[in-house]
Parts: structure tokens; sequence; C-alpha cells
């Protein structure tokens, strides 16, 4: 055997066994995490990595430039493998197929993958260390410019090769530089963010199908949610040493983005860190302070945006849980825990209030034989006034397209802001109740206005079993207005308006062409604030954080922001399609400017008066008034 | 013969003592018991607070009075009371169930080893037996308890279960007799500091028995004089939505709402306060609502039992001079 054989056989015992040594720890921690992985819908599994991964439309659609970089790099590494494969079998004295014509076709076919991942990895490490994004860390990661020096190096050296005769003593450094830097790579990946390329489409594979999917805790299993580190989920422990920390969640988080703790990518990283050090037992309050888990509104921001597959929703929730169950939510959920418990609402308000806005508004009792849909009321439709107004259109425009509807005689609240807090027991207790009621109807259609009912009725209540069709209003009017032209002349004219879509119906729901379309057919020329459609910025409500006013500052309130972000629009309209989101989007206008209050953080977002014109007006309002 | 534990801080009486008496006066009736009852007051410099109660038809007062009671100690009222209690023998001890008897109560119970019943909200004959009706299961249920063992039972009632007003009073006032007892200090191992006092909440709305609030429609800091001299001349606290709070016009210990406190005055007076329903949620428990706003949609009308729709700055100094005449 030539030295240089045994030389390098050598050296890949060595680095391959500390690449495989640091797999193993990290495997070993995943097999120890709780639960199994699922993977329903495989379908949709295989489509979403062919995208996602193959094609790179994840990486790409956020950040353009950065994204098609990383596309060239990673198809460079894929075209790659048979390459590497080839030139160790030949250097460890296996098989020569160096020499083979195929080989050297494919070699030259490489050459345009190498070029283009050269640039991209140079165009990369110019961004990471020249441009500093913000979302990649305050400081410049040095072991990411080694990596990408290597990748640099290895498509050098092999574009190097063409010039070089392998005979040459150039040619032979040429060559021992391409080999011995993949195999320091290989060592430096498990330790490091770059892990990714491992783990990445596994982890996109086994990533849910349902944006923000939390299970159902068995009580009869004695299930109380995520303590410690220990209790983590198979998945969640994948997701921590998958992370590429590359920040898109940081960036797109609304808590994170108007100042306050939270960033989902620290969530994942601390995670990482315990699990390394070996903390089974630390307490999650303790890893992530408490503070932080409570600052999330649920929105799916980071869920959404992550490029490898990490789902930080059920992480965030199932702490939550961990906390509630040892009584440790915030007081502001106390009282509306009393709320729902009490009243089966979240304001604590008596029912009598929903029975006069259904004599009102003429409803009548569900009865399968008469009524096609059971419309969903839900805790603001039975309470809130100006929900009210948009629900009256509603049917307004049901009536008028001669669909035929009832209400339930009783109805508690759907639960979503037990289950987004982490209140399991009252969610199952309030799904149940509400299950029960609507199976006793014989509901099979449910029709709602308000995207959380969307999600829960819709999305949570099937893992009770429950499989009614449930939709939103402004997919079921976008259809029946399909073949209807607007009245002549609208009854307000309107010049510009501008759509925030509500996170549980945009991101969650996808439905984010029916809205516009209702808007275009009715006269709007819609101007499109920052974040918008499948990833708009939240209002701040969700998550129980409607309840959490007395926890934000003035001026750093995500209302606050998202106001501003539509006012930016230039519009004097905003249209909204959820009655969260227009609370909490009325009550930022109705404090405007924060940068009066003595409390405010956040002087800079705007002058006195500018938004004495905005007008907020329900989707539903804005078809009928256009009837 | 029943035996009522007064309750007071600082010499002021506890309200719910009344109603604890109104609850020993209907268990005499439920259970066709001799009608003596006696109220005991615990404390130090308490001859105020035994005058008080004894306007109520009662057998007697007796005043435990001593220094280690100055300050509320679950061990020095446990002990002041035990020698009481054991020269009165009374069938029953009667206790408002606030959280100081919820603190004592129980130690008391134990050291009698005697029954307790707790947060007791109505008093039944259940066949023959005395029972006593308490929730269960955050309120869910309730229990019908029918307390086994020799007297006395000690007994709580929940704050508001009984009517103070339906206490009876005398036609004279009850005698008020001392019981002397021995504390000893050292045995009291609580060291009590100063009460807690939220620095920050120094206006407590929720005992507010009349709030005016505004709302954005007062439309500058410099018009709050206006809603000012309203409250003064209904002897009101003055209150505001959050932009009011946000804005700084006045300080946040006056937002009423989710995001501020939560009231229950007699009367609610909302000037230009449109009413969404995070304000709502916070005043919804006052007995009676009056609205003033230009808007006649506001939704605070369909809460308001008295509205007005109109101008706030012409109708507010009317009624302000209406109020003095």
């Amino acid at each position: 055997m030539a030295t240089s054989t045994l030389a390098l056989w050598v050296l890949l015992v060595v680095f391959l066994g500390a690449f495989l040594a640091q797999v193993a720890t990290r495997v070993r921690l995943i097999a120890a995490g709780a639960g199994s992985f699922s993977f329903d819908h495989p379908a949709f599994r295989i489509k979403r990595f062919i995208v996602d991964v193959l094609l790179q439309r994840q990486t790409i659609r956020e950040r353009p430039a950065a994204g098609a970089a990383h596309a060239l790099v990673f198809w460079g590494f894929v075209a790659f493998a048979g390459y590497t494969a080839v030139e160790f079998a030949y250097g460890l004295g296996i098989v020569d197929l160096t020499h083979s014509a195929a080989f050297q076709m494919y070699r030259v076919a490489l050459v345009p993958f190498a070029t283009a991942a050269l640039a991209g990895i140079l165009f990369l490490l110019g961004r990471r260390v020249g441009v500093r994004p913000v979302g990649l860390g305050a400081t410049v990661s040095m072991e990411s410019v080694v990596i990408a020096l290597f990748i640099a190096t290895l498509m050098a050296t092999f574009l190097l090769g063409f010039s070089l005769d392998e005979r040459t003593f150039a040619g032979r450094v040429n060559w021992w530089t391409h080999m011995l830097v993949i195999l320091a790579f290989l060592a430096l990946i498990p330790a490091s963010k770059h892990f990714h390329l491992v783990l990445s489409p596994v982890t996109v594979l086994l990533k849910s199908p349902e944006l923000g999917r939390v299970e159902n805790l068995d009580f009869d299993r004695e299930q109380v949610g995520l303590e410690a580190i220990k209790d983590l989920g198979k998945k969640t422990v994948l997701d921590a040493f998958t992370c590429v920390e590359c920040g898109r969640c940081q960036v797109n988080c609304p808590a994170w983005g108007v100042g306050k703790e939270l960033n989902p990518k620290a969530l994942i990283l601390q995670t990482k860190d315990a699990l390394l050090a070996g903390r089974r037992d630390a307490k999650l309050g303790g890893i992530y302070s408490e503070k932080v888990l409570w600052q999330c509104t649920t929105c799916g921001a980071c869920e959404n945006q992550c490029p490898v597959g990490i789902e930080h929703v059920p992480l965030v929730i199932g702490a939550r849980r961990g906390l509630v169950s040892n009584g440790d939510a915030p007081a502001y959920l106390g009282g509306v825990y009393n709320n729902l418990e009490r009243r089966r609402n979240i304001w604590g308000l008596g029912y009598g209030q929903r029975q006069k806005f259904i004599e009102a508004a003429g409803l009548e009792t569900f009865d399968p034989a008469t009524h096609e849909w059971l419309v969903w009321l839900g805790c603001a439709g039975a309470f809130e006034a100006d929900y009210q107004k948009s629900l009256r259109a509603l049917f307004d425009i049901l009536r008028a397209r001669g669909l035929t509807f009832g209400v339930l005689e009783k109805e508690a609240c759907n639960g979503d802001p037990a289950k987004r807090t982490g209140n399991e027991y009252m969610f199952q207790e309030l799904a149940n109740q509400n299950i029960e009621a609507l199976r006793a109807g014989r509901v099979k259609k449910i029709l709602t206005s308000c995207p959380h009912c969307l999600k829960t009725l819709g999305n949570d209540y099937r893992r009770f079993g429950y499989d009614a069709e449930v939709v939103h209003s402004s997919v079921l009017v976008a259809s029946l207005m399909r073949d209807v032209q607007p009245g002549d002349a609208p009854r307000t004219p309107i010049t510009a308006v501008t759509f925030h879509d509500p996170c549980y119906l945009g991101r969650y729901a996808g439905h984010v062409d029916e809205p516009r379309e209702l808007l275009v057919r009715f006269g709007a020329d819609i101007r499109e604030p920052v974040r918008n459609r499948d990833n708009p910025f939240c209002c701040g409500a969700g998550g129980g954080l409607l309840f959490a006013d007395k926890e934000e500052e003035p001026g750093s309130r995500i209302s606050d922001v998202r106001f501003k972000q539509l006012q930016d629009t230039g519009a004097s309209t905003v249209v909204t399609a959820c009655p969260f989101c227009s609370i909490m989007l009325k009550g930022a206008q109705a404090s405007w400017p924060p940068s009066a209050g003595p409390r405010s953080a956040a002087a800079a977002l705007g002058s006195p008066g500018a938004q004495a014109d905005t007008q907020f007006v329900d989707l539903m309002t804005f078809v009928r008034d256009r009837l | 013969m029943i035996l009522v534990v007064a309750e007071q801080r600082g010499g002021k009486l506890n309200r719910a003592t009344w109603e604890t008496i109104a609850a020993a006066q209907e268990l005499c009736r439920v259970g066709s018991l001799d009608p003596a009852i006696t109220i005991v007051v615990p404390g130090s410099n308490v001859g105020a607070v035994a005058s008080e109660v004894a306007a109520a038809r009662v057998q007697n007062v007796v005043v435990i009075d001593h220094q280690a009671l100055d300050a509320y100690t679950p061990d020095g009222y446990a002990a002041a009371l035990e020698p009481l209690i054991a020269s009165l023998s009374p069938s029953h001890v009667l206790l408002p169930h606030t959280y100081q008897t919820r603190d004592f109560a129980p130690a008391l119970a134990a050291r009698l080893d005697r029954a307790l019943v707790t947060d007791v909200t109505g008093i039944k004959a259940v066949s023959g037996e005395i029972a006593f009706v308490r929730p269960m299961f955050q309120g869910k249920l309730t229990a019908d308890v029918v307390a086994q063992g020799p007297a006395p039972q000690v007994i709580t009632f929940q704050i508001g279960a009984l009517r103070a007003d339906q206490a009876a009073r005398g036609d004279a006032p009850a005698p008020i007799e001392t019981f002397a007892v021995e504390i000893d200090r050292s045995a009291i191992r609580e060291k009590p500091e100063p009460p807690f006092q939220e620095a920050k909440q120094s206006v407590d709305l929720s005992q507010a028995e009349r709030i005016v609030a505004v709302g954005r429609g007062i439309k500058g800091q410099e018009h709050l004089p206006v809603a000012q001299r309203l409250a003064a001349a209904l002897g009101a606290e003055l209150a505001a939505s959050r932009p009011i709070c946000d804005a700084g016009w006045l300080p946040m210990d006056r937002q009423v709402g989710s995001s501020g406190q939560t009231v229950a005055p007699k009367l609610y007076l909302a000037l230009g306060i449109s009413g969404a329903i995070q304000h709502l949620v916070g005043m919804k428990g006052s007995s009676t609502i009056a609205a003033i706003n230009k808007d006649p949609d506001a939704p605070i009308f369909d809460v308001a039992d008295y509205g007005i729709v109109g101008d706030l700055f012409e109708i507010v100094p009317a009624l302000v001079e209406a109020l003095k005449e």
C-alpha cells in the first residue's frame, strides 16, 4: 500500500471517527426525547421536501439574494456527492474510476456548479462579515467564516485541478488540500450550525404539516406539559440540533421586533445548550425565563419562516402548559381563566347579552332540517359591539344570496385562549362541551368570521374526532360573490385601503387571496403594508396577550407598531377580518400617538393627529356596504 | 350558645363581622337553638369596636384586650380564643371567612380538636340536623355538610353569603364584658411587619362608591377640570379609559378596564367613553351606569342604564350647576 493511501486511511478513520462520535451524542439525545416522531400526510411532506429542500423555496423566498446564494452552494454540494465519493475511493485505493470517460464528463459538468457555489459562498461570506445582518447575531461567527473559507477552498481546488497535472507536486498538494478540507469539514460539522447539512432534510420531512400543531395532553396518562428539558419531545430535540442560526425566526418575531426579550432563535439555542450540558432536570422556566415564554403571541411567524423545519410554537405552548400545571401563569390570565371557568367566555360577561344580540339580529336556532350553515358567534360575536356589526353585515350577505343559517342556542368559548396559553385542561373542557352541543345539533358546516375560531374548531377539534367543515366568512363570501357585480355606486367611495392579514387567517389557514379578491371586486385599491399575506405582523392579541395590556409599555406595544405599519401605506381605510385584530388596532389608534405618554419607549413612532382619518372596517361590512 | 369572633384591624371593624352576626342569628332560627349569642372582640384598644357590635341583638359582647394582640398573629389569636371557648363552651364558633380567619381558624380548630367547616354560604336543616352549605370544585357543586363530633363546631362564612344589613339590632346595646387572658409572648412565633401597601396603586378605585370616568371625548388634558368639577360635586373618584392614561393626562392608577382596575361602584358616569369591550369588562359590575357621548351608536349605551347623546362640554357644566342647587 502506498504511503499516501495509508495516510488517507488513517486520516479518514480519525476524522470520520470524530464526526461519528459527535453525531452519536446528538442521536442519543434525540432518541432519549419524549414521545415519537409522526409522519402523517406523507404526500404533503414529500412535496414540501422537494420544494423547500431540493428547490430551496423556503430559503430563497424571504431573502432572495442570500437564499439564491445558499441554493447555489447547496446544489453544488449535492452535485459534488458523486465526485467526492469517487475521489475517496481512488485515494483509499479501493477502486480508481477517476480515469474513466464518464467521470471526466461528470467533472466537466461540475465546473458550472463549482463556479456557482464559489460565487455563492463568497457572497455569503461578504454578507456575514461586511453587511452583518442582525439576524445572524451581534458578533461575526468565526466558525462560519472558517466553514465558508473551507467551502471556497473546496471549489477553488476543484477548479484548479483542471490546470494542474495531478502527477506534479503542485497537483498533489492541490488534491490533498481538497481531501483534507473535506475531512476537517466533516469533523467540524456536528458541533456547529452546519450540522443542518445532515439534519435539516430529516427535520423538514418530520415537521408537522400543520402550522402550530400542539397535540392534546392525555390526562389519563398524567401528562402535564413540558416542565423540564427531559420532557422535550424527540422532534424538539432534533430541532435544537438542526438550527442553522439564520435568524429568520428572530427578525419576523413581533415580540422581538418591538424590543421585548423574546427571541425564538435564542429559545432553540438555549435548548441545544441545555441538552448538550446534560441538564435533563433543568426547569424550562429557568432555561428560557418565564417572562419570555409569556411574550409569544403564537403568531407562528418563527415556525413558518424557518427554512430547516423547526417548530417553535409547540415548544412555547408546551412550556406554558408546564408552568400553568404548576400554577405559574401570569396574574392577568387568572382573571381570564376565572371568566372561562365561571362564565364560559373570555370577558366574564353574562350570556344574556348574546341572547339579546341573537334576537336583535333575527337569528334562528340551528336546525339541520332547515339550515345549511351554523354560524359560530364566538366570544366576540356574543359580546363585542363592533364585531356584532360586522356579523350583521355577514348575515345580510348570506340572506341576500339565499343561504340558510342558524346559531347554537348555547355556545362556550371555543377554548383558543386556553389552548394557546397552556391551560389544556380548560381547553379540553370547553372543547368537549362545544363538540357535544355541535353533535347534538347535527351540525355539518360551520361558518365563522373569527380566524381563531377557524383554527380551533376546524383544526384543534379534529383531535377529538370532530370533523365538521369549518369555513371562514371571507372564503365563503368570496365564493358567493364570484358571479356578482357590485352595485353601481359604492355608498362610501374608497380611494385606497390596506388589508391587515390576521395571523390565524393568512399564516395559519393560508387564506390570503380570498379577502383580496373581495376587496378588489368591490372597488378597493389595495395598498399592501410591510409584512402581508402569509407573513403578517401580528396585532399583538394572540396567545392570550389580548389580556396582557398591563404588561406592555405604550409605544412598545405590538399593536402600536402594526398600526404604524398600516398607516404608512397611506391608505385611510384599514380592513380587518378578525375581531381581535380589530380590538387591538383600534386600541392603538385610540391611544395614538404613543409618544405622548410619559412611559413611551418609541417616541419616533409618529406624529400626533396622523391617525385621525384612519377608518377601520371589517371585511364583511366592506362588502355588504358595496353590494 | 353561639360565639361570634369579630374581626378588626387597628381598631376598625371588618364589616364582614356583621354578616357573621347575621349568620349566628340565622343559625339560631334554622337550628331552633337557644338564641344566646356572644360576640368576642380580640385585640388591643378595641373598645370602640366592641361598642359598635354591641348594637346587635346579642346576649353580650366580650372583649379580650391584650397588648400581645395589637398586631394580628395566628399564635396570639389562637392562644387568646382557646381559654374563652373553654370557659363558655359554645355549641358553635362562627367567623367571617376572611384571609385572617383562613390563617388561624384551622389552627384554633386543631387545638380544640373540633370540626371546622369553611367558606359556608348557607344553613339548612337536614333531617333534624344542621347542615352547612359550602361550594366545592370551584363552585360547580355545593355540599351540605353535617359536622360530626362534640361541640363546639368552628364555622366560617363566605363574605357576602349573608347580608350585613340583615343582622338584627337590639333594642338596647348589649352589655360589654372583658375576659382576661394570659398570653405568653414568647410562644408567639410570628413576627408581624407593617401591612404591605402596594405603593403604585395609590388610588383604590375598587372601593369607590361613585366614579366619574373620562375617555377620548375629553379631547385634551386642559379639559380635565370639567370632569374634576363634576367628580367633586358628586363626591366621586375620577377615572379614565386607556388612551387618557397612555397619554399621561391622568396617572395609570386611575385607569379602568382590562388593562387597569376593575370597579363596581354604585354610580359609574362615563364621559366621552365609547365603550370598547376592554373598558366595559372593567366596569360592567357597576350598579348604575350613566353615559354621555356624542355618538349615538357608541357601545357604552348598550350597557348604560341612563344615556345622554350630546356634547359633554355642554352637559357636564350644567350638571355641576344642578348638583350645586
